[in-house]
């Protein structure tokens, strides 16, 4: 909340003293009706509508950064508010007949907030497809926040899950090949401990950024868990996702990491593996997936003691 | 002096094992109040390294963490960190080993220290050496946790050991969980749910491989001086995990609550009240212990039936089927088809 008030302190301010000098210009100018006149199913229509739009506004400040969209969406709301602010204010405060600038101060905001709040949305649309842009690779055909990957600015398994089921049926519908790629980083729990939890998390934050650039438009990164990373891959045989499969083991055996603290290059490795879907469910794939990962590695026999 | 502990004493020292998750927990931005509340346990404390936590105040801790985080790996993260730790003799005792079956036997015998409220038990037998996990406190909801944790230190602390990959393979009672892919990547592909017991196991040719860094004499003097700490701290099993060594050592005996509650120094009526503080009761545990042995030797000796009957103390075959499915939910003919 501090930050809220903190970022925001001209803009809620404002609204503020709007609000107040709507008050005292009524007060100056009427009277206080008597309680036994109010209307109380429109003092909570009008002062409730006034109370949500209040919570619009905070919900706005708190989830956006500043800029364009913010500014005209905040200014609408803030129109709307204050409308509905003076609508009731005129159920407690009695203005006289006389008196018509006050119809001016209800009616005259709502109009225009109505407007600065389209032409806000108007703009929030195109910012959207901007981001949408932004989340290419990282994103397929819907969005959930809740399945985002708690490190990584990719989603998470069940993310993958989700939009695997959806492209078996649209690969089975099409008639189109579907194929995965796995990758995961060698001895990463060596890594972990030799170099640290923190750099260890650093490093998959940056490998998840570096696989992006590495992959086609229409793929899908995702997280699966710790160290290992699946992509999905419509419209892709089996070879040629084989082929994607080397080429990003071959980049992270060139990617160069430099750790942190004294920007030392370290050297990396990963295994990859891929499968091409048959009629099968999404999580009989990821089985096979981890399966044909773990057969790519070296087969343990025991050494003579 | 009882030789087991309960789960209201506060034994296990804050800046082992707790620690580790408090850290992790603040590193991911977590408030310290929202994570100590309702424990008892108060941060600045924390810091003195001389505090020591009761096995209740450790599960409560780890239930806050889970509620807090709500991520399907931490468990498997906090259990990466846990070994060999930093201990004092243990991990070092541990750090020095030369092969397996020596770590193996270290897990085994420095449990109260390693891994204080799950248990693990090694029995080596000719083809495969087990670590069965038990449950020495009664976790309740926070014991996938731990177990979780447990295998994931044990396998990754070999790994770092040995510098090589091991073949384990993993049996867990519970089914199969939603987040299945955080153990195929930090446990391995063999794994396996509905096991009826919690069990790591690796053939035994494995055993004995030398493994890189142990000394011989260093080995042995970290080692004396870890049993001392265990001794020092006053480390000892948990009532259910002492009770599981005591079925196990006496299972071809009779075995009644009378007889078991003298052997625990205090009367039936007492040790049925501390088995309820731990969320159990005798025929339970006594079950539990048949089932797991049952298991064993079914799988590791090759026993038929009428052996295995016999080795439990059951006269008739009818009536030990009769038990087993009780314990288990099928007749140990179609689990020891399901084992293959």
């Amino acid at each position: 909340m501090k930050t809220l008030f903190a970022l925001h302190r001209v803009k809620l301010a404002g609204l503020a003293v709007a609000a107040n000098l709507g008050l005292i210009a009524y007060l100056v100018a009427g009277e206080i009706k008597p309680v036994a006149i109010w209307s109380w199913m429109d003092v909570f229509g009008e002062g409730g509508s006034a109370l949500l739009v209040l919570c619009w506004i905070v919900l706005l400040l708190k989830s956006r950064p500043g800029g364009r969209v913010t500014a005209l969406l905040f200014a609408g709301l803030a129109c709307l508010f204050f409308s509905l602010w003076m609508d009731t204010l005129d159920e407690f405060i009695k203005v006289p007949v006389s008196i018509t600038w006050d119809k001016w101060l209800e009616s005259g905001p709502m109009p225009i907030g109505f407007i600065l709040i389209t032409l806000g949305i108007y703009h929030w649309h195109r910012e959207q497809l901007a981001i949408s842009q932004q989340m290419e690779k990282r994103e397929g055909a819907f969005r959930e926040h809740r399945l985002f990957d708690r490190l990584t600015p990719l989603s998470g398994a069940d993310y993958l899950r989700l939009e695997l089921q959806q492209a078996l049926k649209t690969a089975q519908e099409d008639g189109w090949p579907l194929s995965l790629v796995v990758i995961d980083l060698d001895e990463f729990g060596h890594f972990n401990r030799t170099h640290g939890y923190a750099e260890g998390d650093r490093v998959l934050q940056t490998l998840s950024q570096y696989l992006l650039l590495n992959l086609r438009r229409h793929d899908l990164l995702c997280r699966l868990a710790g160290d290992r990373f699946v992509i999905l891959l419509p419209n892709t045989g089996e070879f040629q996702a084989r082929q994607l499969a080397e080429a990003l083991k071959q980049a992270v055996a060139a990617w160069a990491y430099h750790r942190d603290q004294d920007g030392e290059r370290l050297r990396l490795s990963a295994s990859a593996a891929s499968v091409t879907a048959r009629e099968e469910d999404a999580e009989s794939v990821l089985q096979r997936l981890n399966r044909v990962l773990a057969s790519t590695r070296e087969p343990i026999r025991a050494r003579r003691a | 002096m009882p030789s087991w502990r309960e789960n209201d004493e506060r034994f296990i020292p804050a800046h082992y094992q707790p620690v580790i998750l408090i850290d992790m927990l603040l590193g991911c931005g977590i408030d310290s109040h929202k994570l100590l509340r309702g424990t008892g346990l108060f941060h600045e404390d924390l810091l003195t390294g001389e505090v020591c936590v009761s096995p209740r105040q450790f599960l409560g801790l780890i239930g806050n963490a889970r509620q807090l985080l709500k991520a399907d790996d931490l468990s498997f993260l906090y259990g990466q960190r846990l070994l060999p730790g930093h201990y004092g003799a243990a991990s070092h005792a541990l750090c020095q080993v030369g092969n397996l079956e020596e770590a193996l036997t270290l897990f085994s015998e420095l449990r109260n220290l390693l891994t204080p409220l799950v248990a693990p038990r090694l029995i080596v037998e000719k083809h495969t050496a087990s670590l069965y996990w038990v449950d020495a406190y009664g976790c309740g909801d926070q014991w996938r946790f731990l177990l979780e944790a447990g295998m994931v230190s044990v396998t990754s602390a070999c790994r770092w050991l040995a510098s090589s990959h091991l073949p384990w393979r993993f049996e867990f009672a519970h089914s199969q969980p939603a987040a299945v892919e955080q153990y195929w990547v930090h446990l391995d592909e063999n794994v396996h749910f509905d096991c009826q017991v919690d069990r790591l196991s690796i053939p035994i040719e494995f055993l004995h491989q030398a493994w890189p860094g142990g000394t011989s004499i260093a080995a042995s003097v970290a080692r004396q001086q870890s049993e001392r700490q265990v001794i020092e701290l006053g480390a000892r099993d948990g009532l259910l995990g002492a009770l599981q060594i005591h079925f196990e050592k006496h299972i071809r005996e009779p075995l009644n609550l009378h007889g078991v509650a003298e052997a625990f120094g205090c009367s039936p009526t007492t040790f049925k009240r501390k088995l309820k503080k731990h969320g159990t009761h005798f025929q339970q545990q006594l079950d539990l212990s048949r089932k797991r042995i049952a298991l064993h030797l079914y799988r590791e000796r090759g026993y038929a039936n009428e052996q295995v009957a016999a080795y439990l103390r059951f006269n008739d075959a009818t009536n030990f089927r009769r038990s087993f499915k009780r314990w288990t939910g099928v007749s140990p003919h179609v689990l020891k088809q399901d084992l293959g």
